[in-house]
């Protein structure tokens, strides 16, 4: 069976439209690789030249910026014929004023290495064009040999006076009657078979090159990614005490003015002789309940704040949280050491938001929730059965939740089909000033 | 007194309605936000209103926005600010320009309702009527520090109590002195800090503070 298909895939390849898009490629690589490398080395050669004017610079900078959007043809071209999708790398970092845009622009690593993938297209291109079209034409003129070996052949003239009329010899063996002719032609159609091979192991290096020099840059990307990571932190943070703020401000700060008025009512209904008792209790009953609602209220906000459970250990506190949502999860915990305070809650909030993103919007009957340490990671799994759909580009909760997970290098994945069931996973590093 | 109430949160607007009311005053409309406010005041032209500063949409001061804009439109009508924070920035916005009318209170001041209900009425009759807290931020916030220290500890009392926009009258019941005491030592004050004397009860709370301000 798999010889079947191995041989079913060698026999389609010549015709599969993958194979043409790979040919389309090498031919536009060829011009743009050739053409675009050579206008590099010139334009570079020139700026640097220049560079004892004050114009070489801005030249090599201009050069460099026109060299980002190139590259990015490239990635199209590589993604769109070649079926490969390579990440955009980050955007430049601008600098301000002249002198600050030009120094960056000289040091965009991005554009550097755009300009290392140009000229070591050069030789790739030509390596490329000449395997897919050379093997290409090779295996048409051989293939179609019989069709014009007779019109005007060559003719040598051997010993006994007889000449021989061949189209193709190989040294003095000569491709001259029509059992060799089809010979030739047998050869032509293996070849044609085959073609589709070298091309794209040429094409694979190309791909190659492309994914390590026009792809993200590991280091910058990281800094890039720790300089968002870090700024949604900071704004997080300050979001929440803003929230925390409004909170009181509308909360238990407005309770506590009200129970205030309440009190005052109830002290100008107690003046006087003639006391109003059944007036007073109403009174006092308002205050009472108004007391009673600010505590729960500030009780409610401190939860909100650090859940004081969570001081114990992250499986007390996940239990408290699962026996207070609804559905009740099914709930399986494996958490021998305790990841260190910040992981803690950063995977308590996480839960508790997936719990209430729950209750609020799937419908689910059951849920599933885990935890558990491995490998370093502290692993929290959110499985639902309701309706699914739920998507972090939609609604901020979820994007929120990932970019806070993000601040600490986790990783927080999402499965959720329109019509469930819905996986969540959030990983985060258990210790990760440790490790 | 006519009055209109914009507050947002519903329990104190509800609970300041019921206290005035039982104070025999009449709250012609309780709204929650600036657009409602102005609309409630051009219908029921109250004698006051009651402004929260912290309202819809935006949670920020759109009462002072609305406040400063009815001090514009109907100078006759009472402002009085309603805040659970003092912001010494807001005072000075509202007390810039004309000035008579004014006042801007901590919420937390109806728990004495006698005192917020004076205030009220000298902000309606025309006077001003200012948080302790908010004279507290002013004294701190001075450049004056020169001649504030010159006053004695008894003046610095009356000038604060002046500064909230009380009278001579009611600094005395406050302090336990003689009015012929209090008189004494606004004229002190007046003389230290080189200001015009000045009768009327806002005019002197204007003339304190802009002395402080400047």
């Amino acid at each position: 069976m798999e010889g079947q298909a191995a041989l079913r895939t060698v026999l389609r390849a010549p015709f599969a439209a993958r194979t043409w898009a790979r040919l389309l490629y090498a031919v536009i690589a060829l011009v743009l690789g050739v053409a675009g490398g050579y206008a590099l080395l010139l334009l570079l050669a020139a700026g640097t030249l220049l560079s004892v004017t004050f114009i070489g610079l801005p030249l090599i900078a201009l050069v460099l910026a026109v060299v980002r959007p190139v590259g990015r043809l490239h990635r199209w071209l590589i993604r769109t014929l070649l079926g490969e999708e390579i990440a955009a790398p980050h955007p430049i970092r601008r600098g301000s004023g002249l002198l600050g845009r030009l120094r960056g622009r000289l040091g965009d690593v991005v554009a550097w290495r755009a300009v290392a993938y140009l000229l070591a297209k050069i030789p790739l291109s030509i390596l490329a064009a000449a395997v897919g079209i050379g093997v290409l034409a090779e295996g048409l003129w051989s293939a179609s040999y019989p069709l014009w070996w007779r019109i005007n052949p060559d003719t040598v003239h051997t010993g006994h006076g007889t000449a021989r009329r061949f189209g193709f010899s190989i040294g003095s063996f000569y491709f001259d009657t029509w059992p060799r002719a089809f010979l030739v032609c047998a050869a032509g159609l293996v070849v044609l078979l085959l073609w589709p091979w070298p091309v794209r192991a040429v094409l694979a290096l190309d791909r190659m090159i492309a994914r390590s020099l026009l792809g993200p840059v590991r280091l910058s990307e990281r800094v890039a990614d720790l300089e968002q990571t870090r700024a949604q932190a900071v704004e997080g943070a300050a979001a929440t005490l803003r929230q925390i703020e409004r909170d009181l401000h509308d909360g238990a700060q407005a309770r506590l003015v009200s129970l205030a008025m309440s009190l005052t009512l109830v002290k100008d209904s107690l003046r006087g002789d003639s006391v109003d008792l059944t007036r007073a209790r109403e009174l006092v009953d308002t205050a009472h309940s108004g007391a009673k609602e600010a505590i729960v209220e500030l009780r409610d906000l401190v939860r909100g704040i650090h859940p004081p459970v969570l001081d114990q250990g992250l499986e007390p506190a996940l239990r408290t949280l699962a026996a207070r949502s609804t559905p009740p999860p099914i709930t399986s915990y494996d958490l021998p050491t305790r990841p260190s305070p910040a992981i803690e809650t950063i995977g308590y909030f996480c839960v508790a938001e997936l719990l209430t993103n729950i209750t609020r919007h799937s419908a689910a009957k059951h849920v599933d929730l885990s935890a558990k340490l491995t490998g370093g990671l502290l692993v929290l799994r959110v499985v639902d059965d309701g309706d699914g759909g739920a998507d972090p580009t939609r609604g901020s909760g979820l994007a929120g939740l990932a970019n806070r997970v993000r601040t600490v290098d986790g990783r927080m994945h999402i499965d959720s089909p329109p019509g469930g069931p819905t996986v969540i996973t959030v990983a985060l590093p258990a210790n990760p000033v440790r490790s | 007194m006519r009055i209109v109430i914009a507050e947002d949160t519903a329990i104190l607007r509800a609970g300041l309605a019921e206290l005035l009311a039982t104070r025999g005053h009449e709250v012609v409309a309780a709204v929650a936000d600036g657009d409602a406010l102005l609309a409630a005041v051009a219908e029921h032209l109250p004698d006051v209103a009651v402004i929260d500063i912290r309202m819809p949409p935006t949670h920020t001061d759109e009462g002072l926005r609305a406040a400063l804009r009815l001090r514009q439109e109907r100078p006759e009508l009472g402002v009085l600010l309603f805040s659970q924070y003092i912001e010494t920035k807001y005072a000075t916005e509202l007390l810039a320009g004309k000035s008579a009318g004014v006042g801007y209170l901590l919420k937390e001041r109806v728990a004495d309702i006698d005192e917020f209900v004076d205030a009220l009425g000298r902000v309606a009759a025309g006077g001003t009527a200012l948080d302790p807290e908010v004279v507290t931020q002013l004294f701190g916030a001075s450049r004056r520090t020169d001649s504030l220290d010159t006053l004695t500890p008894r003046e610095r009392e009356v000038l604060a109590l002046m500064a909230e926009g009380r009278t001579n009258a009611a600094i005395a019941d406050t302090l336990v002195v003689s009015g012929r005491a209090v008189e004494k030592h606004v004229a002190n004050i007046f003389a230290k800090l080189g200001l015009p004397p000045s009768e009327a009860d806002h005019r002197r709370v204007l003339a304190v503070l802009r002395y402080m301000q400047s």
